[in-house]
């Protein structure tokens, strides 16, 4: 069969080959198999940048139009990886530019982007349609500027939640005259106005736009232009969401959104007045995202507003929604995928919203599609998360932050293993799980036994031993990602499973007890793995080799240790045994 | 003209045919607007030949009689005008509705016919045969040569499960489980128990839950629970003073209940943790939900708080305990040289580089030759190597909604 099947023909039925696994298994099926692939691969997905270098991408994928790239790890989120740690995107640029002159879509997420990669990419690539930057930094409204003067053909530019630095809104204005390709502009990040007048332009020459997320500094009563000017939007992100109660407005904006028959997506709502909220009431039923994260206000209109959405499929929302809305939300919204529940007032101790885990378990209870959730709360019981497991078997993504480390459950002060373990037993499709309260080595011995399908775990001030380690690292055959942070698991969970670490993505530890000796040893043992021990506080050897490192971050890699490490990250490979010091002239500093 | 006028006029006007040979020499006639539906029938009409059966259509060698006949099936339908949308999914559904191999045949043949709808059609069914397979299935369903060598085909990283050393530990944890478990029987047999078996059992339930470093000294009373909870095993303080002030007083509730303690409550306790706690060895399922229901409502009849089980340790025992785990460890640390020999040994098959072993710097010419890589390397291998990588990583398409909510670090919340 192989010999009279042409090639463009067995590329042709690739190219219906969606998932990057599908791909990757086709490439091992034979010889030829794996050339046709490779020369036919239009998409690359490299979840840790520092796993391959862009040379070795480049050689073997010659023709790439699409590339993704993710830098630090999911705790820098949480401000845990220092700054200046890595994740530099420049040298993937310039290298891209030379190899991909047809390059049309760059994504990225946590990586460092300057100005002069920005503009790199708006000079290089022709053909250059999409600009994704999810949780990045390092550039300037000037990189933007590059961005939309150069890139003719531009479709998509997202800035997702990334810091930039505000220099101007001027850089909106760069957008030619002639420009009328974008789909999607997400510019919600940014802090300083954007030429209302130039944005209006903008949106009113092209037709295709889709999805257009404004930033705060767009006022609410001239929201209403723009909607005028794109009724075709399927996704929206209001500005500030507050204006002085004027009839007028209310009229021109409820008006506005009539006209907007195609919307889907809601989002942006930041100070939200309430007695605007009811203008949207034309589009709930065909909500389906709605992210009012933003919407600082605790107000009724809010819940009313949430269960006039009977088609919700995704709701993000502070926790001022209550449980009494969330059981609104359950008996309104029997659609429902996806909860996220952040805190209003985190730093608070005390509770002040009347959110428990009762809002949640109603939820699960009456949302027969729920899968993913992300909740914060104060407080949590086993028979809760019994209940939601026992419920919810369908569950994919469960993550559960209880505000107070090391919480018990409130009503027998029991740790918190029984329920997750449930969560675990129940749920047998659970790919993402985040654990938080009282927790001991037992939960963990659950997850190795029942959670089959986990792929990435994150768990925090919980376990007793490395037993709890060593559980995990054993059962969870699907693990890619675990992320830890003060737990009491230290070396011999570590080295036992080292094997165990080639098969995943990545590992954080962060304040756990894993000494320096146990690092070099397994960055001596382990070639294919980059240990970097990062100490803020001075070199890990200034100290006895038991001394546990500050953060530890292992990833699997054929790129061998990266050369752009800051003053506090070590990486451990055979040469450190024999002094530190001749490391960091390696280095090149 | 009307179409009955031209019935009227040419009663006996017949369809006009074209004459088409296939590979295997025969020859065959179809009506021509179900066969110019084929562009390449269609150039070879134009070119003056098919008209009649001395001069037929040569056909591709890839297009076979049943082939042909499946073709001409697709053909004659499609080329109707008067089908809906809907009507013609339908069809196409049922169409592909055949085994691989034939798909593979059809796809190849409509290739060359340069039929373009159904090579979509038939690409797009093969592609659903693939999507979710292994290699080695995908290599079986198409019957292709397995001929990436072992170098270029990255080694597999192992299931860890299968290393002898994880299964020791976890053998020797389930064997204390089963310890404790036969104590318990025992327990139960006996009625009188030695003070020093109730500790044991103690012992092993703390040792399996994982008894802190931190332990070895003696405690005295209960109130270990109390100790066991406030303790901070980190070095950093707690995130902020409301948390700690807040850890503090949750804790004497704990020593109050604490306080109200029995023999009786324990040993009832004990039991019901007992059942409930220890999940058979892994590999079997457990009634984890029944079980732990059970121990639900008993612990509610005693208000006992938590888990905590390492009271009134035996510190010989616990000695004791503490030293198999150090020995086991001081194996698990001098298993390495060897296990080390063997993955080196696997590094240099597979990596064919011009290395020399020799027993003490084998390690460190193997980590210097990785360094050195971009000279030596066997490129396939590398590339292979990627593949191995990215296969364990998340479909590009996926979107990847931003999660992860930017709480500063100050705050205990971390998801």
């Amino acid at each position: 069969m192989a010999q009279s099947f042409p090639e463009d023909v067995l590329e042709h039925v690739f190219s219906f080959l969606n998932y990057d696994k599908d791909r990757n298994a086709v490439s091992l099926v034979c010889k030829s198999w794996y050339e046709i692939e490779r020369l036919c691969r239009r998409r690359i997905f490299i979840g840790n940048c520092y796993a391959v270098s862009p040379e070795i991408v480049i050689r073997r994928f010659p023709d790439v139009r699409a590339v993704e790239l993710k830098g630090k790890p999911h705790f820098a989120d949480f401000n845990l990886v220092p700054e200046g740690w890595g994740g530099y995107v420049y040298p993937w640029i310039v290298s891209l530019a030379r190899a991909y002159p047809w390059l049309e879509e760059i994504k990225l997420k946590r990586m460092v982007v300057t100005d002069e990669s920005l503009e790199l990419i708006s000079k290089s690539f022709k053909n250059f349609k999409v600009l994704v930057l999810l949780s990045c930094e390092g550039f300037t409204t000037d990189g933007l500027a590059s961005i939309a003067a150069n890139c003719r053909n531009l479709r998509e530019l997202d800035l997702g939640e990334s810091e930039v630095e505000d220099l101007s809104g001027h850089w909106l204005s760069h957008f030619p005259d002639n420009c009328t390709s974008l789909v999607s502009l997400n510019i919600s990040c940014l802090g300083s106005e954007v030429s209302f007048c130039a944005l209006e332009r903008l949106v009113a020459r092209c037709p295709n736009l889709k999805t257009l997320r404004l930033n705060r500094a767009v006022p609410l009563e001239k929201l209403p232009n723009l909607l005028c000017r794109a009724p075709q939007l399927v996704e929206l992100g209001t500005g500030a969401y507050s204006a002085e109660i004027q009839s007028d407005i209310f009229s021109n904006l409820a008006e506005a959104f009539l006209g907007c028959k195609q919307l889907k997506g809601l989002s942006g709502f930041w100070d939200v007045v309430p007695a605007y909220l009811p203008a949207m009431y034309s589009v709930c039923s065909r909500i389906t995202s709605l992210n009012l994260s933003y919407a600082t206000a605790q107000n009724p209109e809010l819940v009313h507003f949430v269960s006039q959405c009977s088609n919700l499929q995704r709701l993000w929302v502070l926790d001022y929604i209550e449980d009494a809305g969330l059981e609104a939300l359950a008996a309104s919204c029997k659609d429902l995928h996806e909860l996220r529940v952040f805190p209003s007032d985190p730093f608070d101790a005390e509770a002040n919203v009347s959110l428990t885990e009762q809002g949640l378990v109603a939820v699960s209870e009456g949302c027969p599609k729920l899968q993913s959730v992300l909740y914060f709360c104060r407080q949590m019981s086993n028979a809760a998360l019994v209940a939601i497991a026992r419920s919810r078997p369908n569950m994919i993504r469960f993550r559960l932050c209880i505000i107070e480390p090391r919480a018990p459950d409130y009503l027998t002060l029991e740790p918190l293993d029984t329920g997750f373990g449930a969560i675990v037993e129940n749920c047998k499709e659970l790919r993402r799980l985040s654990m938080s309260g009282l927790l001991t080595d037992r939960v963990f011995e659950y997850i190795g036994t029942h959670a089959k399908k986990l792929e990435m775990l994150s768990i925090a001030f919980a376990g007793d031993s490395d037993l709890g380690l060593h559980h995990v690292l054993s059962g969870c055959e699907s693990l890619r990602k675990l992320e830890i942070r003060d737990c009491p698991f230290g070396d011999k969970a570590l080295l036992a499973n080292a094997t165990k670490l080639e098969t995943m993505r990545s590992l954080w530890m962060s304040s756990c007890s894993v000494s320096f000796g146990a690092c070099k040893l397994l960055g001596q043992k382990m070639p294919r793995l980059n240990v970097e021990v990062i100490n803020e506080r001075g070199p890990p050897d200034s100290g006895p080799e038991s001394c546990p490192v500050e953060k530890l971050y292992v990833y699997r890699t054929i790129a061998g240790p990266r050369v752009d490490m800051p003053g506090f990250v070590w990486t451990m490979d055979e040469q450190v045994s024999s002094s530190l010091s001749r490391v960091t002239e390696r280095r090149g500093d | 003209m009307t179409e009955v006028d031209s019935e009227i006029i040419k009663p006996e006007m017949m369809k006009s045919y074209v004459w088409l040979q296939t590979s295997d020499g025969s020859i065959q006639q179809v009506e021509q607007e179900v066969a110019i539906f084929c562009p390449f029938i269609c150039h070879e009409i134009h070119s003056g030949v098919g008209s009649s059966k001395n001069y037929p259509i040569t056909l591709p060698p890839r297009v076979n009689p049943p082939m042909l006949s499946l073709i001409f099936d697709y053909c004659r339908f499609h080329q109707v005008p008067g089908h809906s949308n809907k009507e013609r999914k339908s069809f196409d559904e049922k169409f592909v509705r055949m085994d691989t191999k034939r798909l593979c045949e059809l796809t190849s043949a409509a290739d060359s016919l340069q039929l373009k709808p159904l090579v979509d059609l038939t690409s797009r069914a093969l592609a659903r045969v693939i999507e979710g397979k292994s290699p080695e299935e995908i290599r079986e369903i198409f019957h292709l040569p397995d001929d990436l060598t072992e170098e270029e085909k990255l080694e597999p990283i192992k299931n860890t499960m299968d290393d002898p050393r994880i299964r020791l530990l976890n053998r020797l944890y389930a064997r204390k489980r089963k310890e404790l478990q036969e104590r318990e029987r025992l327990k139960y047999a006996e009625v009188e128990e030695e003070h020093v078996d109730d500790r044991s059992v103690d012992d092993l339930l703390s040792f399996i839950n994982g008894g802190n470093g931190d332990s070895k000294e003696a405690r005295t009373s209960k109130n270990k629970k109390k100790n066991r909870r406030r303790k901070d095993h980190q070095k950093n303080a707690p995130l902020n003073c409301t948390s700690t002030s807040n850890s503090t007083s949750s804790s004497s509730n704990a020593v109050d209940l604490n306080n109200k303690d029995s023999n009786v409550l324990n040993s009832e306790f004990r039991d019901a943790l007992v059942c409930g706690n220890f999940l058979p060895s892994l590999g079997k399922t457990s009634k984890l939900l029944d079980i732990e229901d059970d121990r639900f409502a008993r612990e509610d009849e005693f208000d006992d708080d938590d888990g905590d089980l390492d009271d009134d340790i035996d510190p010989a025992i616990k000695e004791k305990i503490d030293r198999e785990v150090e020995d086991f460890a001081r194996r698990l640390n001098s298993d390495w040289p060897e296990r080390m020999q063997e993955i080196l040994s696997l590094g240099q098959e597979r990596r064919t580089l011009p290395v020399s072993i020799n027993g003490n710097g084998s390690s460190r010419r193997f980590v210097s030759a990785c360094a050195s890589f971009h000279l030596f390397f066997n490129f396939n291998i590398l590339c292979k190597q990627i593949a191995i990588l990215d296969s364990c990583e998340v479909s590009v398409l996926q979107s990847s909604h931003v999660d992860g909510f930017s709480v500063p670090s100050s705050c205990s919340s971390f998801w």
